[in-house]
């Protein structure tokens, strides 16, 4: 890609988030718009991820007993299961999966309304499209993400557990109190604010890329695949950056 | 077909850096911390090498392929339907699925495992980078550590993997964007569906593989 049309979407998209900041979010949300998009976001988003929440905690289970086997350290697999999933892996897991079910959704369905010149339509009628279609998304995934992060976290452990005690053999009061004692609810603070952001980044990036997407079938396809390919890169190096103020 | 892994490559090569990479950092961030506490810094590359070859390279690089290339061919194939070009095609005689989705299969499985062994080298060295340069631990320890536990079983195992996933992402993104229906947003739904299907399906046999590949008891 070339460097200065990187540079110049880059700019597109800040003035796309100061425009939805300044507009958007300084009056009263549309009537009873943010609690549907939260349940289409949320409950449309979670059996999906708790299918991979707990699959992601089989895994790592597995592989921790795997890696600590050779030094002995076979209990350790709750500590590594704490650390890695509560802290690390099951809130960028939630947020991968929602950027990849409701993000996308939401990329798609505003690239729909673009080709279809629907939000030209809004304009016209007066009515502002940052603040009709943007704000109860941005505000419904604020309301979501933090719970989805928190049941991601316990449906994780709670597969985790089963596959180390019923699989590995382990003894599971000793894993859950290994578990229990690298975590505190400072971990879970964290994670939930990881959300927040997550959710916010997320929201952004899929409705900026359904905003200025191109008409026809293919634009909506091309806007709704890079969404989600920015949207999940960019939680990733947030993550990162996260990561390293909270603990380090 | 070639064709279609250049593309495919092209544009999956950038996000699986960009996300395998900063894995790599946090997995040193937050492993040195564990380690501090025993004392045992040392082992910190062992227990990362395992981790990025076996399980998050595998795993992240074919999350982004699922989201980069398999949307793509999702949305491509579904466009074609919606324009008729696939019908155009069958009307030509020349077998739509033949000429259109197997290439773009077979180019996505290869590019998985091609794209699996670039996501490793990258999140090793982002592993690296914080773990010498950010927190000051010894490079050479580091370096001479890495090949502990891994063994060369374990590069193939996550080959093995890598391109069983990309199958799977393959046959799920065409199949989905070959049978679209109900015009741009149907287009939308199919890519849509495409990432979190073919996500949720090669989970789901990634803890099969790793138990079968790894033997049961880990």
């Amino acid at each position: 890609m070339n460097p200065l049309n990187w540079l110049r979407s880059l700019g597109q998209f800040t003035y796309f988030c100061m425009t939805f900041f300044r507009t958007g979010l300084t009056r009263r949300p549309p009537e009873g718009e943010v609690f549907k998009e939260a349940y289409n976001i949320g409950v449309r988003s979670l059996p999906i991820l708790m299918i991979i929440a707990a699959f992601v905690g089989t895994n790592l289970t597995l592989q921790g007993h795997h890696a600590f086997e050779p030094i002995g350290g076979q209990n350790l697999v709750g500590m590594f299961v704490g650390l890695a999933g509560v802290r690390e892996l099951a809130p960028i897991i939630a947020a991968a999966m929602v950027a990849a079910k409701a993000g996308t959704e939401m990329a798609s369905q505003v690239a729909v309304m673009r080709s279809r010149e629907q939000i030209d339509a809004l304009e016209v009628m007066g009515v502002n499209s940052y603040w009709y279609l943007i704000t109860p998304r941005f505000l419904g995934i604020l309301l979501v993400m933090p719970v989805l992060t928190t049941l991601a976290i316990y449906g994780m452990l709670a597969s985790a557990y089963a596959v180390a005690v019923f699989q590995l053999g382990l003894n599971g009061p000793e894993f859950i109190e290994f578990v229990f004692n690298v975590t505190e609810i400072r971990d879970l603070l964290i994670g939930n604010i990881k959300a927040l952001f997550f959710g916010a980044v997320i929201c952004l990036v899929c409705c900026y890329h359904g905003y200025h997407s191109d008409p026809g079938p293919k634009g909506v396809g091309s806007a709704t695949n890079r969404a989600v390919v920015t949207a999940a890169v960019a939680c990733v190096m947030l993550n990162y950056l996260i990561s390293e103020i909270a603990y380090a | 077909m070639l064709v279609y892994m250049d593309t495919c490559m092209r544009r999956c090569m950038l996000p699986v850096l960009a996300v395998v990479f900063p894995f790599g950092m946090v997995i040193s961030l937050q492993g040195l911390e564990v380690f501090r506490l025993f004392g045992a810094e040392r082992l910190l590359s062992s227990l990362a090498s395992v981790a990025i070859i076996r399980e998050l390279s595998p795993v992240l690089a074919s999350v982004l392929i699922a989201a980069q290339g398999g949307s793509a061919n999702a949305a491509e194939l579904g466009a074609m339907r919606i324009e008729e070009e696939l019908d155009a095609t069958e009307v030509m005689a020349v077998d739509s699925l033949s000429f259109h989705v197997v290439p773009r299969v077979v180019a996505l499985t290869l590019a998985c495992t091609v794209l699996n062994i670039l996501g490793t080298i990258g999140g090793l060295a982002g592993s690296f980078l914080t773990a010498v340069y950010m927190k000051g631990e010894n490079a050479g320890v580091f370096l001479s550590g890495l090949g502990t536990y891994t063994t060369s079983f374990d590069l193939f195992a996550a080959f093995l993997k890598t391109a069983v996933f990309g199958l799977i992402i393959g046959l799920v993104s065409c199949y989905l964007g070959f049978n679209t229906k109900g015009g741009a947003a149907g287009v939308g739904r199919a890519v849509n569906n495409t990432v979190v299907y073919s996500v949720l399906l090669f989970i789901t046999a990634n803890y099969f593989m790793t138990s079968a590949l790894f033997g049961v008891a880990g």
